[in-house]
């Protein structure tokens, strides 16, 4: 609300009676005036402090819309009902504050006001727990010293300053595992990096700064020519220069130490400053305590011990630091039995495999937790040699198998739940497919590489799709995948499978080679197939025929990554799918590369467009099939430059006329409008904001407009049938053409002809630069044919403006290429290296870091455009923590989720309902804290969704009241999915938010459905699900795989587009601002991650979180000034 | 000049924010209007035939030319001396940011926008430094304490990201303190992290310089040099680059460094040494010491492309001296 219809408001809210200044919230916020109902509320409170309905209305307001506020005002609102004597009321008030208590971390004021539910009558929650009890049974934790503070420690060992103590050993494990060792040069052993020299020299150093800081463990030089300034000075590598006083500085004499010095952050400017100035340095250097687990010794040999140093002897060993790794991964019982019943020299050995595929391993009463329980128990003694039962021999056993194989199927199939569980886990089936994936030799398995090798496997199980009788879904028919086994088009996959195919006729004789594959180094090309073509049905009314089937798995070796545009469309027909295929392959056959790039680059951003019209609903699902099939037709037909001309601006219309678009006079403006998406007239600002970003990328690029284009080749039309020149429209084309500039390269011959790529990138921006339309019309003359090839000229002009649009669309926040190199659009290069045809590869980033060429491009189809252009971006992010930190998959997909989708569509209904459940979440892991049945529902959804370590640990911290501790380990979509499945078990009144969400979904029954929050909500997924069309999967987070990096982890992770929304709903946005604030915010969120190692996503979630908190101190600041102005 | 109907869209990225706005976006209805840079800052130095820096010169002893034609001089300063507003008959009075004149784009109401000059240094703490890592911090102090007291300066690193260590402060302690706050990184992107330095050094009003401390080699930026190059000129920030390489080692760094250095009015040094690096700061700090910066609104010209400066000295006063300025900019959409 503007700040002037604000005083209006408070006006007249201010004359209102209580109970009027009540309803009428009650319509503001009906009206979705959420501020102005707020407002009203607060008004009303203040100006009777003491009304115990306008008080409870008004924190009930709070809570359902996450104010922190809301626990303040339940205060207030329970001293009022204590003073009235209302018991009942009372019993309810206090169960309230007594969550929010718990949520703020406040156990005393929670114990106090649960007093008060059961003094005041209260029966629904059980008596007062005893969490100290609980608190009190934790074993004391076991402690060894790292020399000197840990942030410097941490400095030193890329170990970020913001980890709980408790991971600092396992953070510094996984950074010795991957980073401490390499295969030496002179022989088979390994030597230490440079990584772990410097660690290793650190300690050294912080020995001797440790030694002069004496007992008190604090470094003090009273004055500059105190002795032990000289000492201190020595240790740390510098000397003065200068005498005593302000004169004096120092200087590196000892340059190995110095640089230790600087890089662990010695205060080396205050040392300095107190030197010039000769008062008294002070430094802490107290040594910093961290937890071991089972305390030092049970990791050390007995020679070790001797020489007491935990930490030499840990990183001197990368065997024991993959078991410590491991030994983390499991919940504390786990842990213990394995400890207690496996000698650790034996746990070593497999140390690997436990780091890798431990992390679902639970032992319960002494039995072992396998995936299909009870039903598979005896197909697991059998593949195992031990029964589950016998819990820590079952894991012993486990872990000593197959070097692996048993393992990684154990961990796949533990990471999936419901059907396809069900399915897999079934007793002979699990036995035939663990013999596929086993193979005959089982050495090197699955967990000797630095990341898990058969990554498919895991995609496999995950992404399986059941029918509704419960068998697999095998796309085409079995016939087709029999026929691709036996005919393999490209190469044998497998010589066994190749016989065993001629006999298939059940789907698993599918899955099972679909499995025996996961073994294999070599990419595992039937898998993506078949789960490419898998991932085109799911959304499909009717599937696709075999024969469309056998023809894209025939092809996926080179069209393979173009699929993803189906799934925008899920209403396209076969028929247009095979006229995709058939024209793609006419212009692969092009004989002329530059014609080639051009009908490529042309007819490839025609249809990404088409795409993301469908993925925003501007192209209706009845439209999509005959719109794309339109647009694809004249493009099999291209003989000639003209042609493709005709073909682009014929596919432009089309687009336009498919999305309703009745006045296309001015294209260009159309078109920008389509793309930032459907608003509606009150997102008006919101909605220019877009445009005008997109707008201002096509001017850094110097891109003609497709008005200019249109108008011109009218015009040259025109001048066939002797009409008169526009001369107005031919000086503007060649103004433009003037601006474009020619890479900037500085390549010799030499270079070039060794660096083959951009050649045609070159040609194609020289073709452009020496256009002179003028001439080109004189010379023909009126010859009408060579008039009608003059449209031609313009061919590469219209290329790059219907990719521009791509390129802006998913431009990225800050998008500093695209402001910076007014040739990077041009430079899009569709035919790369000479020898490797590229047009239709997956986009990639060619030529960084080589100051000699004209920067960096992107080469290939635009099938990848939109990760290619974030991970072109990534590295102008400004870490606000230690550089270089940043992921090199994680924040490409992170900033792709935050542009692709569009929120426009979303209703304010939707975005409240979001933040609901969140503060549900909350409100229930609260409650669990109190509740002992709660707890076990609560704990039995989260371990559907999160490893047993971090489940038991949730489950514990809530025994001992710790709940902030127990929401800071839960991510923003566990917490939905948790909401979203309880509140449904949770009978009767359960407080005002799960009341709120009971009314929206009655008032708002098509807005809030599964499918439709999903959509609004979740994330794309290209490499996952082979879509960029957004949605919510609720998946475990994934480990980093090989082959795909932290790229599938990326794509597993769903909270950030929850909580924004769940902000946005605290903050009172309207949706229509997300499409601003998103990419905003996640850029923020980036540049906050200070994380330790690739699967560090809880550095993810400590970013987010923080992000969010000083969003909401800014908004609370704002709003604060808004009022100070007002009054 | 822009339709009269249509509403003015101005670029956020516009500080140099000019009176002259005119339509570019074709016949868009979403326009994107083309702000000219108005205020044109220009530094340069004048050395005789010995390369000895000339001083005391006033505004009446040169002639500033863009595509040939003759601007007038709006402020002049000498060194970090305070800038004066130049009459129209050449004589000058004291800028004092007041009523109109402080109305002016491009002129920050702050009286001491123009004192000094805002350093931001930018130190390579990549891989590629891992040797040399502490010494440039020795020489980059030094050459901060150094810095005139009207100076500025901000000390930023990079690898493969930006960091700003310190932002751009008169306090000498606290840029020190960010700069031994420094962590070595691991790849090289410098041309990335120049550009985004320029971008922070072209947001500061008055007069600007990036000093690059690295050894060259650069293998991650996403951006060309002679990109980053073209945005300096623009933007009127010159380039120091102090190379810890030597010259020959590296001839494709060699040669960019010589190229945007000379192309933005700045300077490449190549100073292996601990020593040499503390005399190519010196040599920097002097030409800093002993430079003029001159602003000017330019005179119309047709041209929107690259618009070439001279700075031509009156024959009277010497005919053997050099100038050393960048040779010109191209006004920013």
């Amino acid at each position: 609300m503007k700040a002037p219809s604000l005083v209006l408001a408070l006006l007249f809210l201010t004359s209102l009676e209580a109970n009027d200044a009540l309803d009428k919230a009650r319509q503001l916020e009906k009206a979705g005036d959420v501020l102005g109902a707020r407002t009203a509320l607060s008004t009303a409170v203040q100006r009777e402090p003491g009304d115990v309905d306008a008080l409870t209305e008004y924190a009930e307001f709070l809570v359902r819309y996450g104010d922190p506020d809301a626990r303040a005002a339940y205060a207030k609102a329970l001293e009022a009902v204590e003073k009235s004597g209302n018991r009942s009321k009372l019993a309810v008030l206090a169960r309230e504050l007594s969550v929010l208590d718990l949520i703020a971390g406040d156990r005393t004021a929670a114990l106090q006001h649960l007093e008060a539910y059961h003094t005041a009558g209260g029966k629904d929650w059980p008596s007062s727990p005893n969490w100290k009890a609980a608190e009190a049974q934790n074993e004391p934790k076991q402690l060894v010293n790292v020399p000197g503070p840990l942030r410097s420690f941490g400095r030193m060992a890329a170990i970020s300053s913001d980890i709980n103590s408790d991971d600092v050993l396992p953070a510094l494990a996984r950074n010795v595992v991957t980073n401490g060792y390499q295969a030496s040069h002179s022989n088979e052993a390994l030597e230490q990096t440079e990584y772990l020299k410097l660690v290793h020299r650190y300690l050294s150093q912080a020995r001797e700064l440790e030694t002069l800081a004496g007992a008190d463990k604090v470094i003090r030089i009273e004055t500059c020519d105190s002795a032990n300034a000289g000492e201190l000075l020595r240790i740390i590598g510098y000397r003065m220069r200068g005498g005593c006083g302000s004169e004096v500085v120092l200087e590196t004499v000892n340059a190995t130490r110095a640089f230790l010095t600087s890089d662990s952050g010695f205060p080396l400017a205050e040392l300095e400053q107190a030197l010039r100035t000769n008062r008294p340095f002070v430094y802490d250097f107290h040594a910093a305590p961290v937890p071991v687990l089972y305390g030092a010794d049970y990791w050390l040999s007995a020679k070790e011990k001797e020489s007491g140093d935990f930490l030499e002897a840990f990183l001197g060993d990368p065997s024991l630091c993959r078991l410590y790794l491991g030994m983390s991964k499991l919940d504390r019982q786990t842990a213990d039995e394995l400890r207690k019943a496996v000698p650790m020299p034996r746990l070593k050995a497999y140390a690997h495999v436990l780091d890798f595929f431990g992390g679902m391993f639970e032992i319960r009463n002494g039995k072992a937790v396998v995936p299909g329980g009870s039903r598979s128990d005896a197909a697991w003694t059998e593949l195992v040699g031990v029964s589950p039962d016998q819990g820590a021999a079952f894991f012993d056993k486990l872990l000593a198998k197959d070097d692996g194989w048993l393992a990684s199927l154990f961990d796949a199939l533990a990471r999936i739940n419901g059907p396809v569980k069900e399915y897999l886990t079934d007793p002979a089936r699990m036995k035939r497919f663990y013999m596929a994936v086993r193979g005959r030799v089982t050495s090197p398995g699955p967990a000797r590489p630095v990341f898990r090798s058969n990554a498919d496997m895991m995609l496999l199980t995950t992404r399986l799709r059941m029918d509704a009788s419960g068998r697999p879904v095998i796309p085409g028919s079995i016939d087709v995948w029999k026929n691709l086994f036996v005919t393999h088009p490209h190469g044998k996959y497998d010589g066994k499978l190749t016989k065993a195919a001629a006999g298939w006729k059940d789907p698993d004789d599918v899955l099972e080679a679909l499995f025996a594959l996961c073994r294999k180094a070599v990419e595992n090309e039937p898998l993506k197939i078949f789960m490419a073509v898998s991932d085109l049905d799911r959304s499909r009314a009717k599937p696709f025929e075999p024969a469309t089937v056998d023809r894209l798995a025939r092809e996926y070796h080179i069209y393979g990554l173009q699929y993803a545009l189906f799934n925008d469309a899920p209403s396209v027909t076969d028929k247009t799918v095979l006229q995709f295929l058939d024209t793609a392959e006419a212009i692969t056959r092009m004989k002329d590369q530059g014609l080639r790039a051009d009908t490529a680059g042309t007819m490839q951003a025609l249809v990404g467009l088409w795409q993301i019209f469908c993925r925003q609903g501007s192209i209706a699902a009845d439209q999509a099939d005959t719109t794309l099939a339109g647009l694809l037709a004249p493009f099999a037909q291209v003989h000639r430059d003209r042609d493709v001309f005709d073909a682009g601006k014929n596919g432009i219309t089309l687009l336009l006329k498919a999305t309703g678009s009745s006045d296309i006079s001015a294209p260009q403006d159309r078109l920008l409008e389509l793309l930032a998406g459907s608003a509606s007239p009150a997102d008006s600002d919101a909605h220019a904001q877009v445009v005008q970003e997109m707008s201002r990328i096509l001017e850094a690029q110097r891109i003609i407009s497709l008005t200019t284009l249109f108008q011109l080749d009218d015009n040259l039309q025109s001048l066939s049938r002797g009409g008169k020149l526009d001369t107005a429209l031919v000086n503007r084309l060649a103004s433009r053409v003037s601006e474009i500039q020619l890479p900037r390269s500085s390549l010799t011959t030499v270079e070039r002809n060794a660096f083959a790529f951009g050649y045609w990138t070159e040609r194609h921006v020289e073709g452009e630069r020496k256009l002179n339309l003028r001439a080109a019309i004189d010379r023909a003359g009126t010859d009408a044919e060579k008039m009608k090839d003059i449209r031609g000229l313009l061919t590469p002009f219209l290329r790059d403006t219907v990719v521009a649009h791509s390129y802006a669309h998913y431009a990225p926040p800050g998008a500093q290429v695209l402001y910076t190199n007014p040739l990077f659009v041009r430079g899009h290069d569709f035919i790369g290296v000479q020898g490797a045809n590229h047009t239709w590869k997956s986009t990639e980033l060619f030529g960084t870091g080589w100051p000699s060429n004209g920067g960096g491009r992107l080469v290939g189809s635009l099938a990848g455009l939109p990760y290619a252009l974030a991970e072109a971006e990534q590295n102008f992010l400004v870490p606000t923590q230690t550089q270089a930190l940043i992921w090199g998959d994680l924040v490409p997909q992170m900033i792709l989720s935050a542009k692709i989708p569009r929120w426009w569509n979303v209703t304010p209904a939707q975005v409240h309902w979001v933040g609901l459940h969140m503060r549900c979440a909350r409100g229930l892991m609260a409650q669990a804290a109190v509740d002992p049945e709660l707890r076990k529902q609560v704990v039995e959804i989260l371990g559907s969704l999160a490893a047993p370590a971090r489940s038991m640990l949730v489950a514990r911290l809530l025994e001992e009241g710790d709940v902030r501790a127990a929401l800071e380990r839960v991510t923003p979509s566990e917490m939905f999915v948790l909401a979203s499945e309880m509140e449904p078990r949770r009978k009767g009144a359960d407080g005002p938010v799960v009341a709120e969400i009971r009314q929206l979904r009655s008032a708002h029954p098509s807005e809030i459905t599964a499918a439709v929050v999903s959509r609004a909500f979740g994330t794309p997924k290209p490499t996952l699900t082979n879509s960029y069309r957004p949605e919510l999967l609720n998946l475990r987070t994934f480990p980093t795989l090989m082959g795909y990096s932290s790229r599938i982890m990326a794509e597993s992770w769903e909270s950030n587009t929850l909580f924004w929304a769940s902000l946005a709903d605290e903050l009172h946005a309207t949706p229509s601002q997300l499409n601003v604030l998103i990419p905003e915010w996640t850029q923020k969120v980036v540049e906050r991650i200070f994380a330790s190692h690739l699967e560090d996503w809880p550095a993810l979630l400590r970013s987010l979180r923080t992000v969010g908190d000083d969003i909401r101190a800014k908004a609370k600041l704002q709003a604060g000034e808004q009022k100070v102005a007002l009054q | 000049m822009t339709s009269p109907s249509k509403a003015i869209i101005l670029s956020s990225a516009v500080f140099l924010a000019g009176g002259a706005l005119w339509l570019f976006g074709q016949e868009s209805k979403n326009p994107v209007f083309r702000t000219k840079v108005d205020l044109v800052v220009l530094s340069f130095t004048i050395t005789d035939n010995k390369g000895h820096y000339i001083n005391g010169l006033k505004p009446s002893d040169f002639r500033i030319l863009e595509d040939g034609i003759l601007e007038k001089i709006s402020t002049f300063a000498e060194g970090n001396k305070p800038a004066v507003q130049v009459n129209d008959d050449g004589s000058v009075r004291p800028l004092i940011a007041s009523g109109a004149e402080s109305s002016k784009p491009g002129i920050d109401p702050r009286s001491d926008a123009f004192v000094g000059t805002n350093v931001f240094v930018l130190f390579d703490s990549s891989n590629f430094m891992y040797r040399g890592f502490v010494y440039a911090e020795d020489a980059i102090a030094d050459f901060v304490r150094g810095l005139d007291r009207a100076d500025s300066v901000a000390v930023y690193s990079f690898s493969r990201n930006l960091s700003r260590a310190s932002s751009l402060t008169r306090d000498r302690g606290d840029a020190i303190f960010g700069l031994r706050k420094t962590v070595a990184g691991d790849e090289t992107a410098l041309y990335n992290a120049l550009l985004l330095t320029l971008r922070d050094a072209g947001k500061v009003p008055g007069r600007k310089v990036v000093i690059v401390f690295s050894n060259g080699p650069d293998n991650a930026s996403m951006v060309a040099p002679d990109d980053v190059r073209a945005v300096a000129e623009d933007e009127g920030i010159p380039i120091y680059v102090i190379s810890t390489n030597e010259v020959n080692k590296d001839p494709i760094s060699s040669n960019v460094f010589r190229r945007i250095t000379a192309r933005t009015g700045g300077k490449a040094y190549w100073a292996k040494t601990w020593q040499k690096q503390v005399e190519a700061f010196e040599s920097i700090r002097e030409d800093l010491g002993n430079s003029y910066t001159v602003t000017y609104y330019p005179a119309p010209n047709p041209n929107e492309g690259f618009r070439k400066i001279s700075v031509e000295i009156l024959p009277d006063i010497g005919k053997k001296y050099r100038v050393r300025s960048r040779p010109g900019y191209r006004p920013r959409a």
